[in-house]
């Protein structure tokens, strides 16, 4: 694939027309989708944010396209082999921010093609529903009056669809829960929340 | 993971009580497709006494979003509870 022509670089400076960083970063994320070229709501944005004629927004985002298109294809990652794509007179700021957002994007898609993958491959079962109803038990055969409280609570459990192919197999368990196992299982529950917040803010 | 309905019927076969649940919070740090990887998931593993007594393990793996929804409905479920 051809690096970027003058012209592009040239294009790619319109973003200079920018109020903000957050300006050029939305219109990047923008162009990063794949529906982004051709998109006529996308050329408007571009136009009136940098007040650019359409055919400069239109170059812009040809630019844009073409950019991460050739980090893509070039499997970059690092933040010096992307700078390394501008040529040296490129406005120094310009070509950082580039860099940033570019590696950004690179960030999420990688995080969301590990998701994908990791969910469809060697993973436990997942949960596909769970449905639930709470029932007062008022009266038993020992019992005459009560009015006692107990959840009905069904998951809908799908077994790893890598085992199954394309059928796989959904098997649904029924339990009947008191307010104490609940409430035994709400801390359960709230003792991961604390985790989860303790893992996260490391 | 779907929203709780509280209008469908969950089908009555047979009551099973919920007797453990145990839990794990793992961070996935690499797979055959994607060499690094900093995924956390929550592993749950409940434990099912049908009526007859036999015990059955029911694993489910959750991501974080998906965790965090089921907690919110065990909530809500908790305080349908308390009201009723």
């Amino acid at each position: 694939m051809a690096a970027l022509a003058a012209e592009h670089f040239a294009a790619l400076q319109s973003l200079l027309k920018a109020s903000s960083k957050d300006v050029v970063r939305q219109l990047c994320q923008e162009s990063f989708s794949r529906s982004a070229l051709g998109s006529e709501s996308l050329l408007d944005i571009t136009c009136s944010s940098l007040s650019v004629t359409q055919e400069e927004a239109e170059q812009l985002l040809q630019a844009l396209h073409r950019l991460t298109r050739l980090v893509t294809f070039r499997d970059l990652s690092s933040a010096e082999a992307i700078l390394a794509l501008f040529p040296e007179n490129f406005h120094q700021n310009l070509k950082n921010l580039l860099t940033k957002i570019i590696l950004e994007h690179i960030a999420i898609c990688h995080r969301v093609k590990a998701c994908k993958t990791l969910l469809s491959t060697v993973s436990l079962p997942r949960l596909v529903d769970l449905d639930w109803r709470v029932d007062i038990k008022t009266s038993s055969d020992s019992i005459s009056r009560m009015a006692v409280p107990t959840c009905l609570l069904q998951m809908k459990i799908q077994e790893d669809p890598s085992l199954c192919g394309d059928k796989p197999s959904v098997s649904a368990v029924t339990v009947e829960l008191s307010k104490e196992t609940l409430d035994t299982m709400l801390d359960g529950l709230g003792r991961i929340r604390d985790q989860l917040s303790a893992v996260a803010s490391k | 993971m779907e929203r709780a309905s509280e209008s469908s019927e969950p089908v009555l076969d047979a009551k099973s009580q919920l007797i453990d649940f145990q839990w794990k919070l793992g961070m996935a740090v690499s797979s055959d497709s994607c060499r690094s990887l900093k995924y956390p998931y929550v592993a749950v593993m409940l434990k099912v006494a049908d009526q007859s007594g036999q015990i059955k393990n029911k694993f489910i793996e959750m991501t974080i979003p998906q965790f965090q929804n089921f907690y919110r409905q065990f909530k809500e479920i908790a305080a349908v509870m308390e009201t009723v």
